[in-house]
């Protein structure tokens, strides 16, 4: 019984790591901080050729 | 209720019996001559990369700015056009059940009217007639010959234009109540941009015609640059959505997984079509004579893009994670590995879509005012320009080959034809790593652009922009190799590759995902909506250049 009912949670468990997104949410940041940096880098160039 | 049942018994039979054979036919000539213009324009990419790095002083009978100028055309406009309608015609025949007997017409005479267009334009540069750049604006004028081949090209594309708007309506006629498929949707989308995109430039040009043949002393050179630069900013979106069409569609299918949302892909496509073309005068942010206020509203309108750019770029990690889980990805970010990187049907589009990362935030410092005085004249842009139609744009075009020839030709992708696409997505990504990558550089440094290879008299500055240009040059060698090998591919793949079906790859969505809402059809309002933005950004600053005119310009040839 108790070997059944960890199964099912097991699976529960897998269903739910098949489902995730946080991997996603992690990289779309990452790509928001590539558009950051890139920007205050030459914002900075500019800055420094005033 | 007849015609829907022909309709539907056409949709069955083309499942059944695999791709249309006149449909593929017309395909097939579309991408035939595409990858020819790839491959001419692409010698041509070499000769000036190596003349602009002072490795290579071409002959006297042909200049750095007639190379540039052809190099530009053929593969701006040619070779990315005649690829896109080949690709779009494909899908919208593979999910509305065939192209309607006319506008497999209206393709065919499109088909012509470009090949006239393209010879006509390309007679007129090898005459060394028309070295006016690949964006032809005045005061550099060409032979009025250059500008009507230009207007049949743009007759071509149009005939396209109408022909996918008629099968995608005889659809829904027959299809009432029921969403189009995902991939015709976005075909709707880059027709419906293209035509309403490319009447500025077509305007443009019909003003140069007179002009150019002496019947007009002078032209208003500003309003033609805004005209060519509301067609050109769009131009870059509309390859935008050709590419994303195939990552929201065709990648998850090959990898595996599903649609991420079949919703959010629609509306991304629509808000490229409605926030797209007042985005002309970032391109002009250094010209005088346009008010600040009008620049601000384009910087903004050009940087709303990265709205549906985000949303895109989380899509399609959900899409990877989701379908790198399923095959026993781990931890946050352990999915990746499991990808299918040997696939060069999901590498060339995976490396196109992680190039757009650094394409995309070049693009915003592009559009910023302030940074924009750093890189505007500069080799960055040109670097930009590479990365993001060169990279994300190209490479997957260069992945939608791996599948879309073999279906149209009734072959097969053989396993080393595979691993050939991998060398050359390899070559490809190196190549221009180092090309654009020097660009970049260099032009941060103060490289000018749209100019043959100079030391300025040996000037400190220049000299140290020398090493660049070399990385330059041997990137533009290693594209070429990749170009030759892409050619190869595609026509291998087209006639000698082994018989055989292979499937026309459209992902599905998840199975719980909710049904698509019939109104994202609504393309009358969007069309409304779009002309109201374009009105809002164009209306003004045209009409002012128009009654405040600055002195019109002459003709000017400077070679």
């Amino acid at each position: 019984m108790n070997t059944t009912k960890a199964n099912i949670s097991k699976q529960q468990e897998g269903a739910d790591d098949v489902k995730s997104l946080k991997g996603t949410l992690v990289s779309t940041g990452i790509v928001g901080a590539v558009i950051v940096i890139m920007w205050v880098a030459v914002f900075w160039l500019y800055m420094t050729r005033l | 209720m007849e015609q829907a049942i022909q309709s539907t018994l056409r949709e069955k039979a083309n499942r059944a019996l695999g791709v249309n054979l006149k449909d593929a036919k017309l395909s097939k000539a579309y991408l035939s001559v595409s990858f020819i213009t790839l491959l001419v324009g692409g010698i041509l990419g070499l000769l000036q990369g190596l003349e602009r790095s002072g490795l290579l002083e071409l002959p006297a009978w042909l200049n750095y700015y007639q190379v540039l100028t052809a190099h530009g055309i053929l593969l701006i406009l040619i070779f990315t056009s005649t690829f896109t309608i080949g690709y779009l015609y494909a899908g919208v025949s593979h999910t509305l059940g065939g192209l309607l007997p006319k506008v497999r017409k209206m393709a065919w005479t499109g088909f012509v009217l470009m090949l006239i267009g393209v010879a006509l334009v390309v007679i007129t540069i090898v005459a060394n007639e028309a070295s006016v750049l690949y964006t032809f604006y005045p005061p550099l004028a060409a032979s009025p010959v250059f500008y009507i081949g230009l207007v049949f090209v743009v007759l071509g594309i149009w005939s396209c234009c109408f022909g996918v708007f008629i099968n995608y309506n005889h659809w829904r006629k027959n299809h009432r109540g029921e969403v189009t498929p995902l991939l015709a949707f976005f075909a709707m989308g880059v027709f419906v941009l293209w035509f309403f995109g490319s009447l500025g430039v077509t305007t443009e040009v019909l003003t140069l015609i007179p002009w150019s043949l002496g019947w007009k002393e002078t032209i208003n050179v500003m309003v033609s640059r805004t005209l060519f630069w509301s067609f050109g900013h769009t131009l870059v979106n509309i390859w935008y959505i050709v590419a994303t069409s195939a990552w929201y569609v065709v990648v998850p299918k090959i990898i595996g997984g599903r649609v991420f949302s079949d919703k959010l892909a629609r509306l991304v496509v629509v808000l490229l079509v409605i926030l797209n073309i007042p985005g002309g005068f970032h391109h002009q942010i250094i010209d005088p004579g346009i008010s600040e206020s009008v620049k601000f509203l384009h910087v903004f309108m050009s940087i709303s893009i990265a709205f549906p750019s985000l949303m895109t770029a989380f899509a399609m990690f959900a899409v990877f994670e989701r379908a790198g889980r399923k095959l026993g990805g781990k931890g946050l970010l352990g999915w990746f590995k499991k990808l299918p990187w040997g696939d060069v049907r999901f590498l060339a589009p995976m490396v196109a879509m992680i190039a757009f990362i650094p394409a995309g935030a070049g693009g915003i410092v592009n559009t910023s005012n302030q940074m924009n005085q750093v890189i505007h004249n500069t080799l960055w842009v040109v670097g930009h320009f590479h990365l993001t139609v060169g990279t994300s744009v190209v490479l997957t075009f260069f992945g939608i080959c791996y599948w879309l020839i073999p279906y149209l030709a009734k072959r097969k992708l053989t396993p080393q034809m595979n691993k050939l696409g991998v060398i050359q997505t390899i070559i490809w990504t190196v190549g221009m790593i180092l090309m654009s990558g020097s660009q970049h550089l260099v032009g941060l440094l103060g490289d000018p652009r749209r100019t043959a290879f100079t030391t300025y008299g040996d000037h400190n500055t220049a000299l140290s922009w020398v090493p660049y240009e070399y990385v330059m040059g041997i990137g533009a060698t290693l594209l070429l190799i990749g170009v030759i090998i892409q050619v190869y591919a595609v026509f291998n793949m087209m006639f000698f590759a082994p018989k055989g079906e292979t499937e026309f790859p459209i992902g599905e969505p998840e199975d719980d995902a909710l049904p698509t809402p019939i109104w994202m059809e609504r393309w009358g309002l969007w069309i409304v909506l779009m002309l109201m933005v374009v009105a809002m950004a164009y209306v003004v600053p045209v009409v002012d250049f128009i009654v405040n005119a600055p002195p019109g310009s002459p003709p000017i040839k400077t070679w």
